[in-house]
């Protein structure tokens, strides 16, 4: 990206500046979820859409891209002890520094799935539709809680295994003794492997969670 | 008055010089555009190299047309076959294409970046199917979702949301 103030150029990823007056700054984040839009509007029904662009419209990407993306072939080096194909998803998280590959396939087995990365205890959540995922840090004021899914529940319910209350895809317990109660929101990232490991050469990778497996 | 022999080389000369230019400036706007391409991997020099040429393009070209001018102009008053007016036009074009290639964003013309996005109420939307995938954030109560399909032509997309400035990109 390029900046029309000071034409600087900024990496899409991080948000930072590479080259130009404002190299090494940083754009501040912003967590943001990646969802299915049916999920998304039975929780936001009060929300706006991007319109799509009538001129433009019949160029926008058709719904099987990213099965088309899967194709394209990679630039960066593949190196032998790499732990998955360059093209596999992954959720990428980084928490006080330390930054940790989940591979998206394993996360739809086995969700919820539970670790703990950079000392903050975290729950992956797969929603109903097998294509979204959010991330929490899975303490409410202080308490360290563990999570399980409530079999056959749908839409999709967890349960504390602490308390047994029940807790929705929003990360909201909805009822039981912490009814109300609201996980906080980790950001995470839907990437490729292959990009995710260049801008985090450092990454661990998910081998198996914690408790309940 | 030059001699007729001495005249012929300072013409053969000028070509050569006008040659010179037109494709100096050529190279100096085509470098960027092969260093920096989409699917191809790029390194932290190239990247440093490609935004210092891109950012004199202007300036350069801009030195090279006032070079090539007069040298074109005498050549064109040289002239004394008809077919010597071909590579005339065509250095002209080699020179003319980069001062104005210096002046554009070609990366906007593969992007297609939105400036002026417009929004409907999410119980509203008829486009987007419910499997379709969104990106979505959430500031102050204001919740906006901007569908992957339509980022993945647009790429970036700048607005207000809860009132915090905000670039979504895909």
């Amino acid at each position: 990206m390029r900046d029309e103030q000071t034409g600087s150029w900024w990496q899409q990823v991080s948000g930072e500046a590479i080259q130009g007056p404002l190299k090494g700054r940083r754009l501040a984040g912003v967590v943001h979820d990646e969802v299915s839009f049916g999920i998304w509007k039975a929780e936001h029904p009060g929300g706006r859409v991007l319109k799509a662009n009538p001129r433009q419209k019949d160029r926008y990407e058709s719904a099987d891209w990213e099965h088309r993306m899967k194709k394209v072939r990679t630039v960066t080096p593949v190196s032998k002890g790499d732990p998955f194909p360059p093209r596999t998803v992954v959720i990428g998280v980084s928490v006080n520094g330390r930054a940790k590959a989940y591979p998206f396939p394993r996360m739809r087995e086995e969700s919820p799935v539970l670790d703990t990365l950079g000392g903050v205890p975290l729950v992956l959540v797969v929603g109903d539709d097998q294509k979204s995922i959010r991330v929490f840090e899975r303490t409410l004021d202080g308490r360290r809680l563990e999570f399980l899914a409530k079999a056959g529940a749908q839409p999709l319910r967890l349960l504390d295994a602490e308390t047994g209350s029940e807790w929705d895809f929003r990360g909201r317990a909805i009822s039981g003794p912490l009814a109300g109660g609201q996980l906080t929101k980790v950001k995470a990232l839907k990437e490729y492997w292959f990009d995710w490991k260049i801008y985090q050469p450092a990454t661990a990778v998910y081998d198996r969670g914690e408790a309940f497996r | 008055m030059e001699g007729s022999r001495s005249g012929r080389a300072g013409i053969l000369g000028t070509w050569a010089l006008a040659a010179l230019v037109a494709l100096g400036m050529f190279v100096w706007v085509a470098i960027p555009v092969v260093l920096i391409r989409p699917f191809e991997a790029q390194t932290p020099l190239g990247i440093a190299l490609a935004y210092e040429l891109r950012q004199k393009a202007p300036a350069v070209t801009l030195g090279g047309l006032v070079l090539l001018l007069p040298l074109l102009v005498r050549l064109a008053r040289h002239v004394t076959r008809g077919w010597q007016w071909v590579p005339l036009v065509l250095l002209a074009a080699l020179g003319g294409f980069p001062a104005w290639f210096a002046r554009q964003n070609h990366f906007e013309w593969m992007f297609h970046p939105l400036s002026d996005p417009t929004y409907a109420p999410a119980t509203l939307v008829q486009s987007v199917d419910d499997r379709d995938m969104v990106v979505a954030v959430e500031i102050g109560g204001d919740a906006v979702a901007w569908p992957v399909r339509q980022m993945g032509y647009h790429h970036i997309v700048q607005d207000k949301v809860g009132g915090v400035p905000v670039v979504s990109t895909y």
